[in-house]
């Protein structure tokens, strides 16, 4: 189908007021000689019409949309064809500019330049639907979570093959006697709901339960991952959900608490073991009659693990609640440094004060095992040391170690380098960065990617995410994490984040048969592809994609696999030839948007700075200054980016060549807490950006023209300042003497 | 008299259950998490040995003697600032009061001697005795409760007040006021004394 372009503009909201509407369409009509129409409300009935008129009559397949921000009345705007490509008049214009200035009607008139010169330059995009796509969902591991996990997924309608490493269902969970309440009044331990959980898997006919096996290998992508168990059988999944879980803190490790002293001083995980038994005894059989837990056993330690476990503290609630009720003369003490009861557990720890056990602010200084055991607490609210005893029992508070490798499986040396500081790669002096350090045993999944056969994951191990924005998410498009391999959960929330991860396996199953992207591009259709008659085999783009979607085939050239793909873009930027687009996003494109902008004369004095934009946080977050009527310098030009790893850095050149007289990009905040919704690529623009001063050198400018600014989505007030300030430095450096060359 | 068990080791609970058990209010204070509300809030806080907030970890953790012998007890002055604020509705302006009475039962030497203890017996002694308080008799036995010439010299150097209040006609000269039906008054506090022996508690 020919690409017919048509642009209308639309003078509501008081666009119409604040800039010369006849003159915007002069500037589509005369540069580009394309039509041009205006409508006073052009998200109302009647001015759609006006669009859906020319589109039926086949006078306009593109249409562009001069109007407010592309992030509102998406849902107006959705029509049939290519999708609309629209024009900042409102947020990013005139709500963040005076009206009727002459500045503003520049920057307007640039702004449609800009996108119409965007039309001009993208194609429908064809989305990859070849072969055969499973809809099958693959689970790893049989506890709690996995067990959820596989019963969610066929209540929706999708076969299961569920895998379990040990020869029963059931992981740790299988050792609880009851479970911290997740119900309200959340005041009473819960009955442990695995056993009708294991039978209800067990009886349904679209869960295939394979035990006593674990994944050998993984290749291919989503909606069609071929996977090889160890019992030889191979199978074909359209995506994975890992829930592999925990294992608890080596107690070995914690004989300064006493461990191993006596038979009588356990772990949280042997006194579950002996409330699920019926009845507590000590080793001499008799029942205890004062219990102490200590809590943050070898936790928030940086001996042990650094890491603070959340669930430890509401075990100790519920075992210590269970003891006062079997005996309500028992001393039980709760050994604490700070109590940590998120959210309704607060209402546990209430309950557990009520049955009467005692809460010592304090650290555990000395256990020492004489007649009866002696704990001495550092009491932080007596200021004293106490010795607190003779007890019966102790029992230690261990946390949590995330199972994100098998540590039965021998470590795998190739990937293993890959698995932590890879976020942030090249820190600035300051950053935090984690020490390349692997932890013990072999893949989960064994992945046969160019990155390494491990999931990605955390300096403590957990296995990598966008934490806030997309919990299940890991670095593995299709694979998604749920339970304590994520983070340290109780039950109930392993059984929401359960069924989060299978709502995201059957996203990701049903957009990637119709080539669409998951998020946060969702729907996108386009994918890079790779002409490999340029391509120099330099590999930048299968490593630097932070989704390991681009693998090597033998003759070392990239394989895109497509719907891993997160369609940022990183390879995009990253690409020193510039061979690698997508249907609708090419470094091109992009590069005559720059170009399309009018450079006024030296003379004018009217410098012009692009701002390089991510639409994820910094476009929205300068939308939300117009919003809030922030006012700032109308000299800049913005151009959105997909993710600032998208930037080539033959933008800044052109930018610089062309007239511009500073260049600013504005992105996530990169680093171990990375805001990046592509997880790394604002780290890779500042990588590349780190490499901008030989260019400027070499074309004799200087460094200060070009700035990288973080952005997060909040920063709507402040970003308006940034830009005057950097505005008003670069304007102190002078114009770019390449103007009007 | 010993009434509430003494604990032998620290964090020996049985007197902390007692308290839990026996003080008025007690039974909120096992909910207490030390979050120091009631210390903060206390206008005269840096006149107590210990704040609230760690008087009741003291009586966690079985310090009996030092928890009745503090003069945190009876320098409450019952403002419930502590009380509005506590977040787990702890009474604790009953709690400090009743303790306070704990202490005096028990007859430890600060609550013998404490000047709130001594201005309660005399108010408690002519409110009982006559259904009202005189002025006059109130503050003559708490005064002389100090001595013989203790309690001169404190009548003299109160002189001009006194002097002023009868002015004023704010204390009177003359047989002390009494209700009409004393005989009754003392029934009911018979009645009330037994509920409160009924109740578990000592006399």
């Amino acid at each position: 189908m020919e690409k017919k372009i048509g642009a209308y503009l639309c003078s509501g909201c008081g666009i119409g007021e604040a800039l010369d509407v006849k003159a915007l369409e002069g500037v589509v009509s005369k540069e580009f000689k394309k039509p041009v129409k205006s409508h006073e409300c052009l998200c109302g009935e009647a001015g759609l019409a006006v669009i859906k008129a020319d589109m039926e009559a086949g006078d306009v397949t593109l249409p562009v949309i001069g109007a407010c921000s592309p992030r509102v009345m998406t849902d107006r705007f959705m029509l049939p064809g290519m999708t609309p490509i629209r024009a900042n008049l409102r947020e990013q214009v005139i709500w963040s500019h005076p009206a009727g200035d002459e500045d503003t009607q520049m920057m307007a008139e640039d702004n449609m330049r800009m996108m119409m010169t965007m039309a001009t330059k993208v194609n429908q995009p064809v989305p990859f639907t070849e072969g055969e796509f499973s809809t099958t969902i693959l689970v790893v591991g049989g506890g709690y979570a996995g067990l959820t996990a596989a019963s969610e997924a066929s209540k929706a309608g999708h076969d299961v093959l569920l895998v379990e490493k040990k020869a029963a269902l059931g992981g740790n969970a299988a050792g609880y006697a009851s479970i911290v309440p997740s119900k309200p009044p959340y005041h009473d331990p819960q009955p442990n709901p695995l056993p009708k959980l294991i039978e209800g898997v067990n009886a349904t006919k679209s869960i295939r339960v394979i035990t006593g096996a674990t994944v050998a290998k993984t290749s291919g992508m989503p909606g069609k991952f071929e996977v090889e168990l160890s019992d030889g059988s191979t199978h074909t999944v359209g995506a994975i959900i890992l829930a592999t879980g925990f294992r608890p803190y080596d107690a070995t490790k914690l004989s300064h608490l006493g461990y191993g002293a006596s038979p009588d001083i356990v772990t949280n995980v042997e006194m579950e073991a002996k409330l699920k038994a019926g009845k507590v005894t000590t080793k001499a059989g008799s029942s205890p009659k004062a219990v102490a837990f200590i809590q943050c056993a070898g936790s928030r330690d940086p001996n042990h693990l650094p890491y603070c476990s959340s669930v430890c503290c509401s075990v100790s609630l519920k075992q210590a609640i269970e003891l006062t009720k079997a005996d309500p003369e028992t001393m039980v003490y709760v050994i604490y440094e700070e109590m940590r009861t998120p959210g309704t557990t607060e209402e546990f720890y209430r309950s557990a004060q009520e049955a009467g056990v005692i809460f010592m602010k304090g650290k555990a200084t000395k256990v020492e095992n004489g007649s009866g055991i002696t704990v001495t607490v550092a009491d932080e609210l007596l200021q004293q040391d106490v010795p607190l005893g003779p007890l019966d029992m102790v029992v230690l508070a261990t946390g949590m170690v995330p199972n994100s490798t098998d540590p039965d499986a021998p470590a795998q040396e190739y990937g293993a380098e890959l698995l932590t500081a890879d976020i942030n790669p090249y820190p600035a002096e300051g950053d935090y960065k984690p020490e390349p350090s692997v932890p013990p045993g072999g893949p989960l999944l064994n992945l046969q990617y160019r990155q390494g056969p491990h999931l990605p994951m955390l300096a403590d191990g957990f296995s990598d995410s966008h934490y806030i924005c997309f919990p299940y998410e890991t670095r593995r498009t299709g694979i998604y994490a749920c339970g304590p391999v994520r983070r340290p959960m109780d039950m109930g929330e392993v059984h929401e984040d359960a069924m989060g991860a299978v709502l995201k396996s059957i996203q990701v199953i049903r957009n990637a048969a119709q080539g669409h992207a998951v998020h946060p591009r969702v729907g996108d259709l386009s994918y890079p592809k790779i002409n490999l008659n340029a391509c120099t085999k330099c590999r930048r783009c299968t490593v630097e994609c932070p989704f390991g979607a681009i693998d090597e085939n033998e003759k070392d050239y990239p394989v895109v696999n497509p719907t891993r793909c997160r369609r940022c873009g990183t390879c995009m930027g990253a690409c020193p030839v510039r061979t690698i687009s997508f249907d609708n996003y090419t470094v091109e494109m992009l590069s005559s948007m720059v170009k399309a902008v009018n450079i006024p004369d030296e003379d004018e004095e009217k410098p012009r700075i692009l701002v390089i934009a991510c639409e994820n946080d910094a476009y929205p977050a300068l939308d939300m200054a117009g919003i809030a009527k922030h006012q700032y310098s109308p000299f800049i030009r913005i151009l959105p980016v997909r993710c600032l790893g998208s930037m080539s850095l033959l933008l800044i050149s052109d930018a610089l060549s062309s007239g511009y007289d500073g260049v600013i990009l504005m992105g996530c905040k990169p680093g171990d807490d990375y805001q990046c919704h592509f997880v790394k690529g604002s780290a890779m623009a500042k990588e590349r950006l780190s490499k901008i001063s030989e260019t400027l050198k070499s074309m004799q400018l200087e460094v200060e023209r070009v700035t990288m600014v973080d952005a997060s989505i909040a920063d709507g007030a402040r970003l308006p300042k940034v830009i005057d300030e950097l505005v008003a430095k670069i304007d102190a450096v002078g114009p770019n003497p390449f103007k009007g060359f | 008299m010993t009434i509430s068990p003494t604990p032998k080791r620290a964090y020996d609970l049985n007197f902390a259950r007692y308290v839990y058990e026996n003080i008025d209010g007690g039974e909120r204070l096992r909910m207490c998490m030390q979050c120091g509300a009631c210390s903060g809030s206390c206008p005269i806080g840096k006149q107590m040995d210990h704040g609230p907030r760690k008087l009741f970890m003291m009586i966690r953790a079985g310090m009996k003697e030092a928890v009745l012998t503090s003069n945190t007890i009876w320098n409450c002055v019952s403002c419930y600032n502590c009380v509005v604020r506590c977040p787990r509705k702890v009474p604790i302006t009953y709690i400090l009061h009743d303790l306070a009475y704990l202490a005096v039962q028990e007859g430890y030497e600060p609550a013998k001697k404490a000047d709130n203890a001594r201005f309660a017996k005399a108010f408690w002694w002519s409110a009982a005795k006559y259904g009202r308080t005189d002025e006059r008799l109130v503050t003559g036995k708490y005064y002389f409760s100090f001595g013989i010439g203790e309690g001169i010299k404190r009548g003299l150097g109160n002189q001009a007040i006194a002097l002023n209040m009868i002015k004023t006609k704010r204390m009177h000269l003359g047989m002390p006021h009494a209700i009409k039906a004393k005989d009754e008054l003392q029934k009911i506090l018979a009645k009330a004394a037994e509920i409160q022996e009924r109740h578990g508690k000592g006399a």
